[in-house]
Formats: structure tokens, sequence, C-alpha cells
């Protein structure tokens, strides 16, 4: 970890610094306010009919008894709501293939259908057991094998929506499941001389997961005069205003989005969640709104796409890797959501981070009928890391080379050309996986084991590109005590973001620990960003604020020029004010701005936009010089116990590492490596949701099991490599997916190493590690 | 309706509540405690811990009536400068924060039993609780932090 | 929504349970809260037993302890008494979900709820507990063992609620364990477990084994294992118990995959039993 030099006078630089995150104690103590914590006005409380049918067609809803309930003030269904929006009511980020409710068909086991208000939650509930919905059922399709024979159709003709231009070409497509298919032609795989060469091969799956934030989703919506007003779990506040004010036809000046600090999210609560009915309500209704999801029904609302690798890899006699494949099939259930985005930027990545002369790549976005999946911390990548690093470490085994030391031969490095011909740079994983092999010792003997419990160790690399072109802007309004207020769209989810943008505004105006606040996302107020995810906003949001805080500075610099009577360029802003060095004198922000307006209490505003542009991906080939603005490299080392009489994994000691380009705060960076490590423990060994005929068998917490903290390896280690991006702030990048990429393959290839036996299903659940164990006769 | 007497954080308070009330949401729609939050409904993951009487209590699966008269403490109630409180925000236990409350509640029943816990007694006594971020390293070195403060409620 | 009866003593109590229409007993409540919320709970009238006095008690009897049903789950694993007496039943009820559910659910509710999951009955089969019940009609006494009739139900009849588990103490000599075994997180609900107990008396040396998540109720069964050495007993324990196991098939496991795990909480429990015994 580099240690920041003091700056001049022996300030502390804000960047680099690990200041306490922000509203720390107010989080400690429970007084800080998440959205259901807000203030509203009073408001008719939702409960939700949902589909007991994975796929039919609706005949007919019946409300009468629900609405005949004492205490139910409406009954809304989806052919309410059509018959007022039309084509309207259905949204979505990739494909407009999204109604708020269910009017004609329904998709899956959960979807809403009908929707009751009432005075109370208990109430309207009572009604929901009312309505009687009549169907006439259709074909379903549970799996994408069954949804590739192409016999049976979630959706009878594709529609991409107005957001991605790039999807217009699939508009009105029929008799396909498959929404879009992302290919990767690098060289010629067929060309690959077969004399000498070593292939490995494998079909990999990974199961469909939730996100299980703690938080709720939670959305309350309200028409104030001929606006509307919502206040929403979002990541995606800027999105969701759009999206609302299409459906509804308004201009989006009448719709304002407002958000808090969000209890987790990790993909879950951004683009249509709870909006899009919470505002057709509010809206056809005329009145407020409240919709909390339950628990239950948050395991409807989203999950990560289940995905199946068919990949091989290829060594030549000198142990070059001369060719890849992967055929990637992503699960994306009733709804693309973003599914298409993801199948590409995972799709692109398929063949790991390596140099590889030749590769054949598919990705394909596929519906069938289960709640819709979407983005996950990781954005599909997870799922193709998986793959890759299963295959890698099959090939160096096969090659009877040590894995670490294969994997560090191949890895691209700084200007090396990646296999979708974008070339890379502030993508250290040599530096990464040195980092977590030293800390674990990898070169070390160790003993195996001839009892019970049997040791392994095993290691991964994962690479993901950031999404790109995205687009962020920062208002920073300084207060005439030397304060700062910062609005941005960014939401902080527990990534940090509201702690790590003062930093950046402080290291410009060289301000304290605590003197920049950041504006809680408002649409009425904050300017637009495109979304809080994929690990975005430190880069993206980060250089926008930075620019908005270098125009504060400028902004500041000729003040005190003009007051002092000397050249801008002679003046610079220091922890004291803003310095002349030729007057030899400083002036306090707070002096320079008093002398500038005559009064206290003014503010002085810049604002600043930072767009990244990409070169979109050739049809055919795939490839792009510049398919993305950066990278994020990552690596993961572990040491593992299986229990051969149990099959139970135990995950002993795990070293994380990522570059993050510079960290601007080592204690956020470290917590988001370690985070995500755990949660990808859960992954690999038990997270999934399990169906059962497109129904959910374990959607409660009950069932569904998260990692708590007896699952945290007794020795857990954050490594934080810092290969400076020439464009960051600071030379900074994100970091809130590079821990999960290459966690279960790492576990995975430990479990290889402990008792012998490769698994390509996740999770490693303690039946799957022993039922290979008695395949392969391992006792 | 019935009116039920509850002192939450040492202030009384007497409510109107129905029979099948639950405790977390007469806390946090009558009492206004919203550091009491629903994450499961079903006991498993703790952000609705509130200690009732010294002991620790899923609010979500307790019905409001059983507690008249009990007294009861939410994380937002506890001191100013409360050692628990303290050392998880010297440790930097928390991240999206939505869970920690519960934890902190959790940290004072154990302290209270045992005020010097070994790493399996602090993970026997925080198992239910789910921080879905993973802060649970930086969690257990603030209960370990806590108690070298000797922490009292 | 069921009507909520508070009942101030016992013989209200029984009387409202008699004379409700679909009564059920609210305990602790964390069983029938869940339900509730899962619109699984049927009963029109809940009754309330919090506010009955003389249910907490934990008390020595001549033969051991009695604990009043309405005793949390916890106070079972803190008691010094019930560590004393019966110290695999402390050991157990230490395992049950987490502390703070522990705090709130009750001994009696525990049992009543018949879940085959559950930990404590493992430990009170083995120990031979005798569960008391009580109606308007007046009392009796059910062997733990006759308990558990059929998958979520037990033997406790319409008009009647559980006031007491009586554990016999544990003999002098003896030695226990309880294992829980669990496939997904470690937190999780047991997939297998088994609870063993050793005992010698009159020169016989039996093992008495109680298991619990591998059948649609909680499975007794006592071996007489005088002469064995600890693998013949590993032995005889893993044969006795593998005809009881009857596992039903979940996002935990198969049935293959639970029996085979059922029969490693038997061997663990035993090992960890005879050592037990041999720290004495």
């Amino acid at each position: 970890m580099t240690e920041t030099a003091l700056r001049e006078g022996g300030e502390e630089p804000a960047v680099g610094a690990r200041w306490q995150r922000a509203a720390a104690r107010g989080k400690v103590r429970g007084t800080t306010k998440y959205v259901a914590d807000l203030p509203v006005p009073p408001c008719a409380q939702v409960a939700v009919y949902r589909s007991t049918r994975p796929h039919a067609r609706i005949l007919a809803v019946d409300v009468t008894q629900a609405a005949a309930l004492p205490g139910v003030q409406a009954v809304v269904t989806g052919q309410d709501l059509f018959a007022l929006l039309g084509e309207r009511l259905l949204t979505g980020p990739a494909f407009a293939d999204q109604p708020a409710l269910a009017y004609d068909r329904v998709r899956y086991v959960g979807e809403p259908v009908a929707a009751v208000l009432a005075r109370d939650l208990a109430t309207a509930r009572a009604a929901v057991d009312l309505i009687a919905v009549e169907y006439e059922d259709l074909e379903p399709v549970y799996d994408v094998e069954t949804a590739l024979k192409g016999e049976f159709f979630v959706h009878d003709v594709l529609r991409p929506s107005s957001v991605f231009g790039d999807l217009s070409h699939l508009r009105g497509k029929r008799d396909t499941n498959v929404c879009y298919e992302y290919n990767l032609r690098t060289g010629d795989v067929d060309a690959v001389p077969t004399d000498g060469v070593t292939t490995v091969s494998g079909e990999f799956w990974s199961p469909p997961v939730a996100h299980v934030p703690i938080e709720l989703p939670c959305t309350t919506a309200w028409v104030e005069d001929d606006r509307l007003e919502i206040l929403t779990t979002t990541q995606t506040p800027s999105y969701v205003r759009q999206a609302v004010a299409d459906l509804l036809d308004l201009p989006l000046n009448k719709v304002r989005v407002r958000t808090s600090v969000l209890g987790g999210s990790f993909g879950s609560k951004m683009y249509d969640r709870l909006e899009p009915l919470a505002a057709a309500l509010a809206w056809s209704q005329q009145t407020a709104v409240r919709l909390v999801a339950t628990r239950e029904e948050a395991f409807l609302l989203t999950t990560r796409h289940g995905a199946g690798v068919t990949s091989s890899m290829s060594a030549d006699a000198d142990g070059n890797i001369v060719a890849a494949t992967a055929d990637v099939a992503y699960d994306t259930g009733a709804f693309a959501d973003v599914g298409p985005r993801i199948t590409a930027k995972s799709g692109m990545v398929a063949a790991g981070p390596y140099r590889v002369e030749n590769a054949w790549i598919r990705s394909r976005c596929i519906y069938t009928n289960k709640p819709s999946a979407g983005p996950f911390r990781g954005f599909g990548v997870p799922q193709v890391t998986w793959s890759h690093e299963s295959l890698v470490d099959e090939l160096a085994r096969e090659l009877g080379e040590d894995p670490a030391e294969f994997r560090r031969r191949h890895l691209l490095r700084e200007g090396d050309e990646a296999p979708m011909g974008t070339v890379m740079h502030s993508a250290d994983f040599v530096g990464c996986l040195d980092a977590v092999t030293d800390e674990i010792g990898w070169t070390t003997p160790y003993e195996k084991g001839e009892g019970r419990w049997r040791r392994g160790r095993g290691v991964a690399v994962g690479m993901k590109a950031v999404l790109t072109p995205t687009i962020a802007n920062a208002v920073i309004q300084l207060n005439q005590d030397g304060s700062a207020t910062l609005m941005i769209s960014t939401v902080d989810m527990g990534q940090g973001s509201d702690t790590i943008m003062p930093q950046i505004v402080a290291e410009v105006l060289h301000l304290d620990e605590g003197s920049v606040r950041v504006v809680a996302a408002d649409t009425d107020t904050t300017p637009y960003d495109t979304i809080t995810a994929g690990s975005r906003s430190t880069y993206h949001t980060g250089n926008a604020v930075r620019a908005a805080a270098e125009k504060m500075r400028d902004k500041l610099v000729d003040l005190a020029a003009q007051r002092l009577g000397v050249a801008a360029s002679d003046c610079k802003v220091t922890s004291g004010g803003v310095m002349s060095t030729t007057a030899q004198e400083t002036v306090s922000i707070s002096d320079l701005m008093h002398g500038h307006f005559g009064a206290r209490g003014t503010t002085l505003t810049a604002e600043a936009n930072f767009t990244t542009s990409w070169q979109p991906y050739d049809h055919e080939t795939g490839r792009s010089r510049q398919v993305t603005e950066h990278w994020f490299a990552g690596a993961v080392a572990v040491e593992i116990l299986v229990d051969t009489m149990t099959g139970r994994v135990k995950v002993e000691q795990l070293a994380v590492a990522g570059d993050v380009g510079r960290a601007i705060n080592p204690t956020l960076v470290e917590q988001q490596l370690t985070g995500a490590a755990i949660m990808g423990i859960g992954h690999a060994l038990f997270d999934e949701l399990v169906f059962d005929q497109g129904q959910i068998v374990n959607g409660t917490l009950l069932d569904y099991q998260l990692p708590s903290v007896r699952d945290v390896p007794a020795k857990l280690t954050a490594h934080v490599i810092e290969s400076a991006h020439r464009t960051g702030p600071f030379g900074a990048k994100g970091v809130g997916e590079t821990g999960i990429l290459a966690i279960a393959p790492a576990i995975a290839n430990a479990v290889r190493d402990a008792v012998g036996v490769r698994i390509t299903r996740l999770p490693l659940s303690p039946e799957r590690v022993l039922e290979a164990m008695t395949e392969a006769g391992v006792s | 309706m019935r009116m039920l007497n509850l002192t939450v954080n040492g202030r009384v308070h007497d409510v109107p509540v129905d029979d099948n009330e639950l405790l977390l949401d007469v806390l946090r729609t009558k009492v206004g405690c919203t550091s009491v939050r629903e994450g499961c409904g079903v006991g498993a993951c703790g952000a609705c811990t509130v200690l009732v009487d010294g002991r620790s209590v899923s609010s979500c699966l307790a019905l409001a009536v059983r507690h008249d008269g009990a007294e009861i403490v939410t994380a937002d109630g506890l001191p100013g400068d409360d050692a628990v409180v303290e050392a998880f925000v010297e440790c930097g236990a928390m991240q999206c924060g939505y869970c920690i409350p519960g934890f902190v509640l959790m940290t004072h029943e154990l302290l209270a039993e045992n005020p010097q816990p070994d790493a399996e007694q602090i993970a026997a006594h925080l198992e239910g609780n789910i921080c879905r971020c993973g802060t649970y390293p930086e969690i257990c070195a603030a209960v370990t932090s806590a108690a070298a403060r000797g922490a009292r409620l | 929504m069921p009507v909520l009866h508070q009942p101030r003593d016992l013989d209200e109590a029984c009387t409202l349970l008699a004379e409700l229409d679909d009564p059920m007993v609210y305990g602790g409540g964390t069983a029938i809260q869940i339900l509730l919320k899962q619109g699984l709970l049927f009963a029109e009238n809940l009754v309330d037993l919090s506010f009955v006095p003389g249910l907490t008690a934990i008390e020595a009897t001549a033969t051991g302890i009695r604990v009043g049903a309405m005793t949390p789950l916890r106070r079972m694993e803190t008691d010094a008494q019930v560590a004393g007496v019966v110290p695999l039943a402390a050991a157990t009820y230490g395992h049950v979900a987490n502390p703070r559910v522990r705090n709130t659910a009750s001994v009696g509710g525990n049992i009543a709820h018949g879940d085959y999951r559950l930990d404590p009955p493992t430990a009170l089969l083995a120990l031979d507990a005798q569960v008391e019940l009580r109606s308007a009609h007046g009392q009796r006494r059910v062997p733990v063992r006759d308990f558990f009739v059929d998958f979520q139900l037990t033997a406790v009849e319409h008009g009647e609620l559980i006031t007491a588990i009586e554990i016999p103490a544990q003999p002098a000599g003896s030695a226990s364990s309880y294992v829980k075994l669990s496939s997904l997180g470690e937190n999780d609900w047991p997939s297998a477990s088994a609870a063993a107990l050793l005992v010698t008396e009159a020169g016989r040396r039996t093992l008495r084994l109680g298991i619990g998540a591998l059948a649609p109720i909680p499975q007794f069964v006592s071996v007489d294992v005088s002469g064995h050495d600890l693998e013949t007993t590993v032995e005889a324990a893993k044969a006795a118990a593998d005809p009881l196991i009857d596992p039903i098939p979940d996002v935990r496991g198969s049935v293959t995959y639970k029996r085979r795990l059922g029969l490693v909480a038997v061997e663990d429990a035993v090992r960890r039993a005879w050592k037990d015994q041999d720290d004495d």
C-alpha cells in the first residue's frame, strides 16, 4: 500500500486518508434514516396479488369481494392500468417487456397481477386473498435448455426499449427466447493445429442467487399539485425519473425521485422494481401509496442470472494458451432487465485475463418463466470467471505446472491486447496474484493430510470491464463559512461514496474531514447520473466531482486575485485559504466570500460533467479497440479443509486483492474487498435459489442461507494494489465488484487440490462434494 | 385496541395497540424508534433486535401486548458515550449500516453476561445476525474492543 | 387474524382451551408468528400463557429436574442447575437457532411445535424426559419417547397444554454429547443431529441415542454396549440408528446424502461422548 506523502506545510492529504465513514455514528446508533424511516404523507398501504402460475393467459380477474372489504380504497388490475396507459405500461432498461401489473399474460409465479390500496396493510393483504383470477395455462419454459428448443415462447415478440440504441435491430423479432446474442471471434480457433495441444473442457453452471440486502425495498409515491413525488430505495434515481415520466407521459420536471442511503443493494434496487407500479397507482388514483416488499416478495423482484458455460481452453506443447472457447447462456427469467448488457460485457471476458490468440465466444441472454434476473455485484462476470478459472487451473495441472505460476506466465500485462481487442491499462493482474499467493505462503509446502480432513490451496484471477459509456455530473456549493455541499445522484449503499466524494473535494480545496456533505439523491436538485452500479462511481462521478472542485478552486483563485490585486497565477488554495506569494497573504475562504458578496451565509457554485465514450464492439467479431473505460483486476487465494465424511468445505484462510488504481480511502477499499469475499463464500458454498416448476422453494431467510459470522475464514486479508489509472481521479477506479469475481473458482480449485475432484456446478454443497468424491473413488 | 405501557430508553410511553400488533411495528410507528428495522420477518437476521428487560428479542416475532410494562432499549437510546457504540465507530464496524444497531444490542447483551468473551463466544452470540455487506471482521474487533473498555449499559 | 386470549391462571387457560373454537396455545410465539405470516396458521383463538404464573420455574425433583413450559430455551443453557443435573440438555438447548430466538422461544412450545429438525428432542429422548400435560379434565404425563407421533403431530390432545418437562438426572458416571451437522451455512438448521448418552448402571453399559432431522419425527434407540470398545460402540450405534433414518429430502440434501450424514452425526456424537467419559 502506498502511503501518501504529506502536503506542503505538513497538511494531511485527503485522498489516501482513512477518513471515518460518513454517518458512522448514526449508522451504529440507528439514527441514520433509510427510505422507510423518512416522513411521508398519509398513504394507502398496498398489497399485491401475485400470479400462481408460471405461464398463463389471464382470462378474468374478479376483484368484487376484495373491493367490498371494509377499509379497501381501491383494487387496481393490470387491465385497468393497460386501459389507461396502453403499451406505456411496459417498461425495462433493455426491452420494454415488463408490465407494472400483468394484463394479458403472466410469465412467472409471483408476477404482480392486481394491487389493493387499503387503510392498513392487514386489510390490503386480506383483500388480496379475496381476489380470484381465472387463468388459461400456457406451456411453461423453466430452463434455458427448453427455451433454446424454440417450441414455446415467453414473449411473442421482442420489444427493445429506447434506452439502448444498439438493440433496435431486434425490434419485432418473433419465435425466439433469445433476446440478445454476443459473439467474439478472435483469430481462428478451428485453425489451431492439434499436434501436441492439450485441451481441457467443461460444462459449468452457476445457479440463480438472491441479493438479499437486509433493507427491504420500499417505495412511496404521491401526487403534489400536478407533480408526482416518489421516495424510493433505488440505485438509479435518474433512470427511475425517466422511466416514470415515460410511463405516465409526464415532463421530467413533473416527476421527482428521491432516495436516501440504502441498507445494501448489490444490484437489486435498480431499474424497474416497485417504482413503476407505485407511480401508476398514485397517478391513476391521485393518491399517496406506499409499497413495501416483504422479504418473501423481495425474492421475486430480481435475482442473479443462473448461467451455463460450455467451454474449453487449449495449450500448445510449450504451454502457451492457444485457444479458448465459451458458449454462455444467461437465464434472464421472464424479463430481460439489463440481461443483454450483462450478456455482452461478461461474454467478452469469458476467455479470461490471459493472452489468448484464438478465441470463440457466444453469449446469449435467454427468457424463461422465472422471476427476472438483473444486475448483481459482478454483472454476470462471476459466472464466466467460474468457467475460465476452473479451466486454466485444470490446464495447468494437465501440463504439470503450478496453477499460480502458469497463470502468472499468461496473464495480460500493461499494453497487451485482450482477446476482445482492447489494450490493457491499469489492470495489474500479476500484482494481485503475487499479493494473494505471498499472503497464503503459496510456495511453502503443506500437508494435505490423510485423515478425515484434507487440506488444499487454490487461486483464481478475475477480470471485469467497467460499464461504458456512462454520464456523471456534480455540483459543489461552497458555503461562505468554508463548508461545502456536494450534489450528486450517486447513492451510498454501503460502498462509501458519501465518504470518498468529499475526500476528493477536500483534496482539491484543502478542506478538513467532515466539512463536505453529500446531499441525498433528489432529481429536483441533484444532477443526472447514469446509475450507481458496476463499480463505476469512484471513477465517473469521482471525475465529475474532481472537475467541479477544480472549477471551484479556480473561482476562489480569481476572487483572491481580484481582492489582493495580484495575478491569478500567483494564487493557490491552501488549508488556510487562498495564498498569494507576491502579497505574502492568505485569505480564508470565509473572508474571501464575505468580501466578495458582502454577506454571511452566501454560496458559490461550480458544476462539472464527466462522460465516457467507447467504441462499440463489432457485431460480427465482438471486438473493439476501446470497449471499456477501464478494467477491474482481482485475485483470490485460499486454504481450505474438506471434511471427507460429510463433504463440507471450510475456508481457513482467504486473501483477496484488487487493483483499485488508487485507494481514495484504503479502509473503505479493504472493506469492499473483504465484504465481497464473504458474500462470495456464500455463492461458492451454499447460496442458491432453488426452483420447483418455476416456483422458488427457499424464498425465506429460514431456508435461504446467507453467510453469518460463522462462515468467515479464521484469517481474511485484503490487499490493495494501486496501478494508477491515467484518467482516474487521482488515479482511482472502483472496487465494489472486484473482490467477488474469483472467490468461487479459488475455492473449487482448492477442493481439487485437497481431494482431487473437479466440480463444475455451484454451489459446492457438501452433498455435491461428497458425490464427486464418491464418483471419483476418493475416500 | 388497548393501552400499552412501555418504557423505551427510559421514557414512558402509553400507546394504543391491537392485540395482533408486533412490537417492531409499535416501536417504529407509535414510539418513533426507526433504529428497529425489519429484515426478514422470521427472526433470522437480527435487524429488528431490541433489548427487553435486558434480553435480546426479535421484535418482528414479538406480540406487543405481551410486553406491557416492559423496559425496552433500542440502539438509538443508548447513552451518548456508550462504549459499544464508540467501539463500533472506531473499528469502522459498519458499511451500509442497516443491520448494525442489532449487532450493537447483541453485543450489550453478551458483555452483560460475559464481560470478556473469546472469539468463539462472540461468534456464538452474533451468529443469528446477518450483515450482508460482510462487516463481520470489524464487528468482532469492535466487540473485543468494547469488552476491553468495560462496556456496561 | 386469530383472537388473543390472556388467561391469568392455569384453570382459566384450560377452560379457554376446552371451550374455544380452534384454539392454539401461544407459548414463546416464535413459531406461531412465522406461521401466521406465512398464512399457514389456521387457529381462530390463541391462548397466551405469558401471564399464567408458575410456568417458568426450574426446580430440582427427587429424580432430576422439572422445567416449566414457559421457560425460555436460553435459560436451559445458562442455568447452573440444568448444566449440573442434565448437562446433555444444557448443551443441546444451546444449539437452537440463535440466542435471540432462544430468549423468546419456550421449552414447552419448542416440543409442541413438533418440527422434526428441532435440537432439544434428541437430548430429551436420550434422557427419557416426561412431558407434563394439563387440561380441564386433569393432568397426565407422557414419556417424550411417545410424545412425537407423526410429522408435526404430537401427543398433545385437544384442550391440553404442556405445563412442564421433567428430565431425570443424568446418571453419575454417564457421558454425553450433542452433534449438529448443517449442509448450508454454519448457522443453518441441522441436516442431521444426534444426542448420545453413555450410561453405566448395574454393570451394564448402555448407549442411548436421540436423532433429529432424519425422519418425520425425532427418533430414539438404546443399545447395550457392555464390553464394547469405542470402535465396536460406534459400529453398534450406527447399526442401531440406520433403520430409524428415513430422511425428508429438501434444499439441504437428498435422502441418500442425509442418510449418510445421519450416520456421521451418530458416529461423531458417540466419539465425543466417549471422549467426554475419558476426560472425566
